[in-house]
Order: C-alpha cells, then structure tokens, then sequence
C-alpha cells in the first residue's frame, strides 16, 4: 500500500509536469518574409510575406508592408504553411500506456456519452511539447472504448489551463461502431457456440444502441417541450444535441458490414455523421459517395485487415476518396506520435493523392470537417495566427520546422526528447 | 586474389539457367561507395556482377530502364517477429534457450510480401522479450512463395534473444489466476539469471570433461545428461552464439556489458535500447552494437526517457547502429526511420541510409553478402521510384539473390487475378450447395 | 497406480462373462462380397466360427449348424478400421492429468454403447484411440467395437505412441509451439540418455550412482528401438514437414495423422505412413464471411479433399480416418474425397487393409480372409454410396444388433413429446422361445424411455437384467444371459422383434442358433 502511494506519487511529480514552458504568452506582431509561402487554400507564393498579429493572420501576400514594430523574420530559403491537424489522437488524455494511472481514454461502460475529453486534457504532457515542434499545432483528442465512447475537444498544444487549449468542445460524439467481429474472419472457429454467441452479442449491442438514440429522442423531444424536470438524466442530455444533428457523430468503423451498418444506423437517426477509419473505403465508395458522408481516414501506415487487402490499400484509400469527390482528413490515431501525421498524409501521396490535397488533408480538410474552417486551416487574413515555419516540404521527414506559431505566439522549440539530447550530447566521457 | 577468381567465374559459359539483369540510368546508392547518377548494377544469377557508369548489357540480359529511379540495398531488420506460427515467446521459464525460433517459421505470413513491398530482404527473427534468456533466434531471407527451408541463411551466425528491464521481470505480465509471479521480480533477479545459467553452463561443462577423462581413463561412469539449455550457455560463451540483447534503461544496459566483461562472453547487439544515448560510451568500449526503432516512445516507464536522437548520439559515440522494427508494419518502411535519423540529430544522408543496410548487416556478420551494393555480393535489391528517404518514395522492384520477389506492376497485375480466381472458386462452391 | 489395480480387478470380474458371451456360426450368404484381398465376389459366401472367417468364396460350402444369413442384394465387407480417433476419451478424462509417454490409452478409456453403435453404423468395427490431451497424448490401442469388457476387445495395445504439438497453457513449459519441439527434443535425449545409464547399471551396478526410475522414458525404449510408430498429429504442410524432420532428428518412425495438406508435397511423404482425416475444412454459412476469407484459405478447403487421390496416384500410404469429425461425418468425409478423384477401391482399402498395415494388424484384420478376425459388415448399397445403410455388423464373430437410427430419433421425439408417458412395451411379457429340442419360457418386464430398453428376465433359464435394448416403437432388440449345464454354455440371447398391440414376434439369435419366438402380455 504505502509503495503504491508513494509510486504514484512519484509518477505524479516525474509525469505530470512538462519541463517545457507551454508559452510565453506573448501575441507579438511578426513579419515573416522573403518566404516561400503556401497558404494551402490558393497558389504558393514563391517570395512573399506573412504579417501575424493580435494572434490573427494580418497580411498574406507577394507585395506586403510590414507594420512598424513587426519582429521581421528573414525567411529566405524557408517556407510558411498553417499549423497542420491531426484528427483523431489521445494527445493530453495519456502520458504512459503500460501506466494505467496516467491514461484517461477510455471510461468504463459501453455508453458514456457525457464523457468529455475536454476536461481531462492535461496541459503539461510531455506529448504536447513533442507533437507540435513538428508543426502538428492541433489535435482532435479522443476518448476510446465502449459503444459510445464519449466526446471529442478540437484543442490547440499550447495553453496553461485545459479551457485554454479547447478550440471546440465537443467536436464530435465517438462511437466504435458494434462489430460482428474484430477482424474479417481467416478461417471459421471450431467451435459453433462461440460463433452462435458472437451473432447474439452483436445482435444485442446493436439493439442497446438503438435504445440508446431512441430514449435519447424522446428525451430531446420532452426537453424541447420545455416541460420542467425533475428527473435530468445527463447521459441522455448529453446525445440531445447529436440527435437534433447539432454536433456531429464520429463512428469508427473499418469493416464495409460495419461502415455499412453504422451508416444505416445514422440514416435511421438522421444523425450528422463522419466516418473515421474505413478501410474499406473501396468497397463502399458509393454508399459514401451518396450521402456525402465525410471521411476521416488513419492511421495510414497501418497494416490492412485482410491477408488479400492489396499491400497498399490503406495508402491509395485517400486518392480514391479524392477521386470520388468526398471529403476527407487524416488521423493518426496516435498520441505520443501524432507528431507523424504528415507522413501519413505523405505515404498517400507516394500512392497516388496529389501532393497538394495530401498537405490539405492535414490542414483545410481537417478544418472544415471540423467546422472551424472560419479560423484555421490555411495562411488566409483574419484566420488565427497557426503558422509553422520550414526548410521545406512539411510532409517529408528530412524538413525541419523551425518556428511555430499557435494563435500568434511563438512557441518554443523545445520538448522532452530536444532537452535529453542536449542533455546528453554534452555528457562528459 | 578475389578478383582473379571472380575474372575466371565470370569467363565461364553461363549455366543455362543463370539469369542476367541489368539495371540502368538509375540513381545507384552503394552504400559503401557513395552514390552513383546515371548508374547500372549487373545482376548474374544471385549475385552482383558489376556495378557502375558504364555497364555494357550482355546479349542475354533482361535490360530495366531505371531512369529517375534509385537503386538501394535492401532493407535489413535486425528486430523481427514476422512468420512465426504460434507465440513468438517461451514464457514458461526465465531462461528458455533451448528453444528455437527455427522451428516454428511458417510461409504463410503475408507480411513478409508486405515487406518486400517496402524493400525489406532480410530479417533477423528473434524470440520475444518474456525472459531474460530467451530462444535461439533465424536469420531469413524473405523469399515468399519458396518453401520456409530455403528462406534460411545457412551460413549466418547462430543468434540469440536476451531481454532486460520490464519484459522479464513480468512487470506487464500478470501470470493466470492460482499460478505464482515467476522468478524474477526485479532488474537484480535479471542480472541474477542471466549470471547463474553462465555458471551452470561452466558446472555443465566440467562435468562432462570429467566424464569424458573417466572413461579415457576406463573407468566406467554414467553418462551425464546432455541438457540443450546447457548446450546453449556453453555455445555462448564460446562465441558460436551471437546476443541481441533486449533492453532499455541505461543501468540495465552496463549491467549487461559488465557481466559480459566479468564473465567472459559478447554482446553482439543492444535491442531498442531506448536510453543507449545515456551510455554511449560504455557501449562503443563493449563494441556493441545497437538497433532502435527511431521515435517510439512512451508506451511504458522504461520508453519515457526515450528520444529520437538516440541514432545520433550513438552514432556520434562510435557505436555501430542500426534501425530495426518490432513491427510488421514499420518494417515496410523502414526507409523512414532511417530518413530521421538525419532530422533527428543531424546525420549525413550515407550515414542514414547505413542504418537500414550496412550497419544491421555488420551486426548480423553478414556485411560479406549484404548490405551494400558491390561486386560480388548476394543481389538484394529494391529499385524505389524516388530518393529512399524522401516519403513520396515507393518500391517498384525488389530482388533476393537475382530474383523479383516483389513487382509493382506484376502486383498490380496479379490482384486481378488473383480476385477473379476467388470470384470463380466462391461460385463453384455456392453451385454445389 | 489405483486405476490399474481397479483394471485388474475388473479383469478378474470380467472373465467369466467373456467366455460366457461366445461367438457363433453365421454363413452369410447372397451379397456381393468384398473381400478387398482381392476381386468382389458376386453372391458370394462368408463363413463365420469362433469369432474367425472359416471361409470366403462363391462356392464355400454353408456349415450345417450355421445360421444363415441371407443378405441377398447387400454387400459385405470387412469392417471398417477409422485408425485416429479419441474415442471413450471424453473431456472429463482431463482432469486426470496430462498423459505421459507411459499412458496407456487402454487403462482409461471408456467405450459407451452411444458412441460404440455410432461407429458402427458408419461400418467401422475396429478403432485406434488415445488422449487427445498433452503433447505425449500416450499410447494408444487397437481395439473392436465388440461386446465384452474392454481387455476382451483389444487387438493391439500399444499400437503407437501419440504425440500432438499442443503448447501447455502459458507459463507452463512448454507454453509455444517451439518450446513444444525443444520439449522433444530433450525429452529423446533423455530417454537415450536414460536407457544407456541404466543398461550400464544393470550390467555393473557396483561403483556406479544408480539412475533414477522414471516410466515415463522407459516407455520410449521401444520408440527409440524403431518398434513403436510414432503418430504426429500434424495437418498443414508446415506442421507435416516440421513432424517430418523431427522424426528424422530423433530417429523414430513417424506415422503423420490430419495431413489435410497432403496434396501440396505428395511426392515430400513417400515413406512416411498418413491417416488423413476426413474432416474437411468448411466454409462460413455467411456470404460476406465467404468473400472476407484469404483466397489462400478457400483454395485450401477445396484442395484438402484432393488429398486422399492425390497420395493414391503418388504411392503414398495412406488410411482415411475420421479424425475429430462426428461419427456420422465419416461416411460424408469419405465420399467427399472419392467425389475429389479417390476410386472407391482405394477409399475401401484406405479405411480396411491399409489401416491395418499402418498398425501391424493386418494380419488379424482388413481383409474378408480365412483366419482373420471375423469384423464383417453389411451394406444394403455399395458401401461409401450415398444413401447407403449398414445393415448388420459382425464383431469378433458376434452379430452386433444395431438400433435404427431414424426410428430412435423418432422415439427420442416422441419421448419428448410425451415427457415420461409409458411406452407400448412397457410392462411383463411371457415369451415363448421355440427351440428345437423343446420351447422355453421367459417372463420379461420391460420398460422403455428414450428409445432404451431395461428390464428384467425369469424363466427357464435363469434371472436377471436384461441387457440394455432399444425400442422405436415398433422394432426392439434387447438381450438376456442365461445360464447353461455349465459355464462355457451360458451365452448371451439376442431377442429382436416387432411388437403388435399386446403381442410381440420375432427371433432370438444363440449360439446354438437362431429361433423364433412370441410374445403375450401379461395381464
């Protein structure tokens, strides 16, 4: 007992405290110019500037005055893009996956839809340092587990309390779609029992959704009534804004019997639905294409779930996507390296996705599936200042990012893994 | 002397089946003699034959254009678990040497294609990480649609698994209800083990030698029992088994090397060793070598001090690095990790490819037949449709000793067929029903 | 150790009964006789004595005290040997205890008279049972689907030590498929090692520490000698080639059983014995699952029943057995793989003679031959046709009286229907046995649920139980042991009949003969 005590005590103090300042806090106006500028949202600008102040994008362009007071950054030989957005991650809901105590994604329970990520954000992770000195400057963090997992806060890497950092709570409602089975099946159980057991549980979890939604209705339905309560049920409050199709349904599935279910199931609520996941894209490409339904496709550098899936299925889904017309963002659905998510959105473009639409996929796409393509997502005046500086393409590895910039604010460029090397480069012998 | 017997090989009439490649007009990275533009490689039979500017095409050759293509070795992971049927650990024991990863390999694996698909030839398939003395690990070449017995690298050293740190002392293991935590508990029970069954082996030994000067003596004595755990210890130490040695904390790591020292035997390679960096020197003085996958970190207490600067430093300390998967799908693009070996830490293009080709091979002492691209060695090869480490790159072709195991327009090709055969095969059965 | 002394004493008690239930003399006449020794016999003759063939021929001559059997239009063949099964193992026998090299399959198993007329039905009168449990699932037996006590029904014990690659649960070594081969591996080693120490004690025991005792690898001194097969339970291609090389690196005879993967390498097995299992592999009831299974996958499922024709083309020896199927399965297993190119010659000789090499039985069995064991069966159709019924099944000479399988279902329903209604038969029943030398009375009480028959007998003969029956609702069988002037005498009476209302009708087999008999009941 007094060693678990004293254990998390210590995983609290060695855990819990970024050794990296979140900010200076300080929305200097900047100028960066002589830069390659790509605003994503139109044509590179070969030699151009950027003007950022009071945390927004004042100026854009080839010929641009720069304001008396800008810092002025020299940007010869550099290049400016927006802040890039991963989708879909844990950042900030876990610090150690072997440490239970440190992770705080998945609630208990099949149904948790009051559960918020964006309570549980905890701002001085060390991941947060270490996903944004790659240009990663906002995640969709996500909670997991169960049917309905909970709710999912768009928030910036950068802030000192958890209401700092959220930039939309909630983002979306998660549900990991009931599956009939894990992983397309290889060969058939031996036993027929467990296959009998599996159809009933399946059966039975879909009907307990359905129940779900349906109580949720009628509890809209007698709050829209304004009738006075006395019996406030936050579960069911908590999905009256995704039944009225005010908030959005993420459903996570990957299987095209699952994708093809939980679209049905969202028909059937007329509920505000994205996909995440969806492997099999190729084989319901139509049923997507018809409904409009966007995508949120990731982790890319995955393995396929079939043993006969094409090698690269997972790789050439977002050019299918694109040549279906259907909108789409890339998620790593990673936490301690969301900081790969351009070269996710890369291995796509290796396989056929046009270079550009695989740099929107981390950036405007993401925004606007987000519904925050009013704020962020491009280098457009007025948007936020989320803007990231490099010697280079961002979504190949051998670019370094050298500034980034969250709401107008410099952050420094350090993280955990900057200060061990500095750390130890200079052990002595 | 080589030259003169490559000179007469070559003067020989080609066996009837030996098959001739010429790759050129590519961008050619030897690896061991920088980058050639415009280049060509000449494959004959499983070997490479020539290798530079002007490579004539000999009458017989099947000629690929590479223009604006690269030519690299292929890919080498010294950390794989790919193509192992069944658990890839032993757990039942703190010491399992006497099994054997050999003997469970299947050619089913589909991950094996997957990897050729990333330009991956060779792995190193190790025992997992559940005992501080794991099983006997393979050296494979993934030659998928040949029989498993031929994948094997006859001629590579015999390798073994060891593991420190949270693996084997079951920190992430809870043993099923009613059985007791296995031995050991602590980082000290790991030294502990892996320090006794070296003693028991030299006791094994002695015992044997006494048996043997019993009966050269006439005098009659009961055999002692041949124990293959034993048999592995005593091949340890005497060099004929290599280590790879699991590990990531910077104290477990010097543990290691100094009951290497103290006991007489060598680690040939640091597995992960996630804090390598921390202890660098120590493990150059060793002559260890190291191989990490790059930026993994976090997934438990002993990966939170891991950064992915690691490549560098060690590097920059003189240890021979290397970065390997853990993972059927890293180990598709490896090529990656080796790309930010350079961001992370600064290292030079040739030395960032090295860690994917040269300097795995080395670790495995296979740097005679792999590795780079030279006279004389085996032919693996991928041809890449851009700079390896750029991830616009993608493999087109790749070659195990002189053969196309993986073609992207043949695979392109083949899904076709190979759809249209189930398609016929589903309805066969459905007529039936 | 107790459940061997508990053996013993049953051998004791079982003596008597063995002599009492002998053999009769049966001329099984009018079928087309199958011998598989040789060409069929149209109308032939099978001669039975003594629980042996005394002839076979279309001219045998028909003894005068046989009973005659005519089964004009059937066939006849030997019976059926299914060569890998684990029958009279049920899973309870698990807990007992992992088998060791030194278990013996006969000590434990329990044949019950469901599982055993199963069998049967499907032809098969002999079985090699083990354990499945294990990797040393031990060593089984040879035995025959007859009456009696288990000793009385063994052809050969041991037949082969069984060894299947069954990791133990984790953290007990060996807990993976390569600790499985390393586990071999020393576990050989040891035994060597064992046999040469105590070989070198036995010869000088002065000045030497002595060996310990150990069953377990004194069991594999035969093994090692070569004269104990070794049966690998190994079904893909991988499994077969790893049984394969391991059995070469231990220098024992390896026998490979499941070898659903046959045909991949056929020409990989030529002197390696195979028992290919006939459960095949299916495929998922839904289409979706159909079209998400690895192409690799279906292909195999429709290539594993090629593999019985492919081995006949390639020489390879092999039996069909049932493996893990359900009894019923075997026929359709079997038809299956001659429908994927095996003659029905070979699938015949694959489950009678074959079988019997494998085991070293073949002298005993497999063939419609003078001096072998009299395992007969009958058909009313070619054997593996579809539809095809076994009729009547001989074991060690005595006519097995098989229940209807159909009419026993409809009982089953009938009794569920009813719940524990009384059955027509049930109640006392005086019969008349008309014997040549004079008619004999028995009163019989019967009682049937579920299809069985129980009950007592008094008369002429003696009292007691009946033997457990069966009743459809119309046909029953049931069986009696009377006494005789002395003991080699006392035999079993086999009553089989159809019952009318309050009257019943029907024959009695004996070992003096056949006689009919009638019924009334009692009132």
């Amino acid at each position: 007992m007094k060693r678990t005590v004293l254990m998390l005590l210590c995983a609290s103090t060695v855990f819990a405290q970024s050794t990296i300042p979140n900010s200076p806090g300080v929305k200097a106006t900047v100028a960066i110019r002589n830069a390659r500028i790509v605003p994503v949202t139109s044509a590179p600008i070969e030699r151009g500037t950027i003007v950022l102040a009071n945390g927004v994008i004042a100026a854009v362009g080839a010929n641009v005055e720069i304001p008396a007071g800008a810092t002025v950054i020299d940007g010869t030989g550099l290049s400016v893009y927006p802040g890039m957005i991963d989708s879909g991650t844990n950042v900030g809901l876990i610090e150690i996956d072997a440490i239970g105590a440190t992770v705080d994604t998945s609630e208990l329970g099949d149904f948790n839809p009051n559960a918020q990520a964006a309570v549980a954000i905890n701002p001085h992770s060390e991941l947060v340092p270490v996903t944004r000195v790659n240009g990663v400057t906002h995640v969709v963090s996500t909670p997991e587990g169960g049917i309905i997992s909970g709710q999912s806060a768009l928030i910036q890497l950068t802030g000192w309390t958890p209401p700092q950092m959220v930039v939309k709570s909630p983002a979306a409602m998660h549900i990991r779609f009931p599956r009939l089975r894990g992983a397309p099946i290889v060969e058939i159980p031996q036993e027929e029992e467990a296959e009998t057991n599996r159809r009933k549980n399946y059966t039975k979890e879909l009907d307990r959704l359905r129940d779900v939604f349906r109580d949720a209705q009628a509890y809209a339905k007698a709050s829209g009534a304004r009738v006075r309560r006395f019996d406030r049920d936050l579960l069911l409050e908590a999905l009256v804004p995704v039944v009225e199709g005010r908030v959005p349904v993420v459903m996570h599935a990957n299987q095209a019997r699952d994708i093809r279910a939980a679209l049905a199931f969202a028909d059937e609520f007329k509920l505000k639905v994205i996909l995440a996941g969806a492997q099999d894209a190729a084989r319901v490409v139509d049923d997507l294409k018809k409904r409009a339904v966007p995508v949120i496709l990731g982790p890319i550098l995955s393995l396929p779930q079939r043993e006969d899936d094409p090698y690269d299925i997972l790789f050439t889904n977002a050019k299918l996507l694109h040549d279906n017309g259907i909108r789409f963002s890339i998620q790593t659905a990673d936490a301690h390296n969301s900081r790969n998510l351009p070269y996710h959105a890369a291995s796509c473009a290796a396989f056929g996705l046009p270079k550009e639409e695989a740099l929107k996929a981390v950036t405007i796409y993401p925004a606007e599936i987000w519904d925050v393509a009013d704020r962020m997502g491009s280098l457009e005046v007025g948007k936020v200042a989320n803007v990231i500086v490099t010697d280079g393409d961002p979504l190949e590895i051998r670019t370094t990012v050298s500034r980034v910039f969250i709401g107008g604010e410099e952050m420094p460029m350090d993280s955990r893994h900057t200060l061990l090397y500095r750390k130890f480069a200079n052990r002595p012998k | 002397m080589r030259k003169t017997l490559l000179a007469v090989l070559l003067a020989l009439p080609l066996a009837a089946q030996e098959r001739v490649t010429l790759i050129r007009n590519a961008t050619i990275l030897t690896i061991t003699n920088g980058t050639i533009e415009n280049g060509s490689v000449l494959i004959r039979g499983s070997k490479i034959a020539a290798v530079g500017r002007d490579v004539a095409a000999p009458a017989n050759a099947r000629v690929i254009d590479g223009s604006g293509r690269f030519v690299m070795p292929g890919i080498i992971d010294t950390h794989s678990h790919t193509a192992v049927d069944g658990s890839v650990n032993e757990i039942s024991l703190p010491n399992t040497g006497m099994v054997r990863i050999a003997d469970a390999l299947t050619g089913d694996d589909i991950s094996v294609y997957r990897q050729l698909a990333g330009g991956t030839t060779t792995a190193l398939i190790l025992h997992g990480s559940a005992n501080a003395i794991g099983g006997q690990s393979q050296i494979a070449k993934w030659k998928w649609g040949r029989p498993v017995s031929e994948w094997l690298v006859t001629d590579a050293p015999r390798t073994i698994k060891f593991a420190l740190g949270e693996n084997p002392k079951s920190s992430n293991f809870v043993p099923p209800p009613g059985q007791p935590k296995q031995y050991p508990a602590t980082r000290m029970g790991v030294e502990e083990v892996i320090r006794k069954s070296f003693i028991d082996a030299r006791d094994y030994l002695a015992q044997r030698e006494e048996y043997e000067a019993k009966q050269k003596r006439g005098e009659a004595a009961i055999p002692p029992r041949r124990d293959l755990l034993m048999e592995t210890m005593a091949d340890i130490l005497a060099g004929r088994i290599d280590i790879h040695a699991h590990c990531y904390r910077a104290d477990e790591i010097v543990m290691l090397l100094n009951l290497a020292d103290e006991l007489g035997f060598k680690v040939r390679e640091l597995q992960h060793v996630l804090e390598g960096y921390k202890v660098a020197p120590e493990i150059a003085a060793h002559g260890a070598g190291a191989g990490t996958f790059i930026d993994w970190w976090g997934y438990k207490a002993e990966a939170y001090d891991a950064t992915p600067y690691n490549v560098a430093l060690l590097t920059r300390n003189g240890v021979l690095t290397s970065v390997n998967s853990d993972s059927d799908e890293l180990a598709r693009h490896l090529n990656h990790d080796a790309a930010k070996a350079m961001k992370y830490g600064g290292l030079t293009e040739e030395e960032a490819l090295r860690t994917c080709t040269i300097n795995p091979a080395r670790q495995l002492r296979l740097d005679h037949r792999i590795g780079s691209i030279e006279v004389g060695k085996d032919a693996d090869l991928a041809i890449w449709s851009g700079h390896p480490l750029s991830t616009y790159a993608r493999v087109e072709t790749t070659f195990i000793e002189g053969e196309v195991y993986f073609d992207r327009q043949q695979d392109l090709e083949r899904r076709e067929t190979l759809r249209r055969e189930k398609e016929e095969r589903l309805k066969k059965e459905e007529a039936k029903k | 150790m107790r459940s061997r002394c508990y053996a013993a004493v049953l051998l004791l008690l079982a003596a008597p009964l063995v002599l009492a239930d002998a053999p009769g003399v049966y001329a099984i006449t009018g079928g087309t006789v199958h011998p598989v020794s040789g060409a069929a016999i149209p109308n032939g003759v099978v001669v039975i004595r003594g629980g042996l063939i005394e002839a076979v021929g279309a001219n045998a001559s028909i003894p005068a005290d046989a009973s005659v059997i005519d089964v004009k239009g059937a066939h006849v063949y030997p019976g059926l040997i299914d060569a890998q099964t684990s029958l009279g193992f049920t899973a309870a026998a698990k807990d007992a205890g992992e088998p060791t090299p030194d278990t013996l399959a006969l000590r434990t198993v329990k044949l019950s008279d469901d599982d055993m007329d199963a069998r049967r039905r499907t032809g098969v009168t002999t079985i090699v049972t083990a354990p499945t449990a294990g990797i040393f699932n031990g060593q089984s037996a040879v035995l025959n689907l007859g009456r009696g006590p288990i000793e009385a029904r063994v052809i050969k014990s041991p037949a082969a030590l069984q060894i299947a690659f069954n990791p133990r649960p984790t953290w007990t070594w060996p807990d993976s498929l390569m600790g499985v081969m390393a586990y071999l591996r020393q576990t050989f080693l040891d035994a060597q090692q064992y046999v040469a120490a105590r070989e070198l004690y036995e010869r000088s025991p002065g000045g030497l520490q002595r060996p310990q005792e150990n069953p377990g690898l004194d069991a594999l001194r035969p093994v090692l000698r070569r004269e104990l097969p070794v049966v690998f339970i190994a079904d893909s291609d991988t499994m077969m080639r790893r049984a394969q090389s391991l059995a070469r690196e231990l220098g024992v005879r390896p026998i490979l059983s499941g070898a659903r993967q046959g045909y991949v390498a056929p020409a990989q097995w030529d002197d390696v014995p195979m028992l290919v299992s006939v459960k095949w592999p299916v495929a998922p009831d839904d289409k979706e699952d159909r079209e998400d299974q690895p192409l690799r996958v279906i292909r195999d499922r429709q290539l594993a029943p090629t593999t019985p024709a492919v081995f006949a083309k390639n020489g390879v020896t092999f039996a069909l057995v049932s493996g893990a199927a359900k009894s019923g399965a075997f026929f359709a297993g079997i038809r299956k793989a001659i429908e994927n190119g095996l003659s029905a010659e070979d699938a015949l000789r694959a489950t009678t003679l074959t079988p019997a090499r494998i085991f070293g039985v073949d002298r005993q069995l497999g063939t419609l031959e003078r001096g072998k064991i009299a395992n007969v069966v009958v058909s009313d159709k070619p054997l593996f046709d579809k539809d095809a019924k076994v009729t009547r099944v001989f074991v060690d000479g005595r006519e097995i009286r098989l229940p209807a399988e159909e009419a026993k279902k409809d009982a089953d329903k009938k009794t569920d229907a009813t719940a524990a209604a009384a059955s027509a038969i049930d109640g006392t029943w005086n019969l008349t046995v008309r014997a040549p030398q004079g008619s004999e009375s028995i009163q019989v009480t019967l009682r049937a649920e579920s299809g069985r028959l129980t009950g007592t007998f008094s008369g002429d003969r003696g009292s007691g139980d009946i033997r457990t029956g069966t009743f459809d609702g119309t046909a029953f069988d049931f069986a009696i042991s009377v006494n005789a002037q002395n003991e080699a005498e006392a035999s079993d009476w086999a009553f089989r009949g159809t019952l009318d209302g309050d009257t019943m009708n029907g024959t009695v087999s004996t070992t003096l003969g056949s006689f009919a008999f009638s019924g009334s009941r009692s009132k």
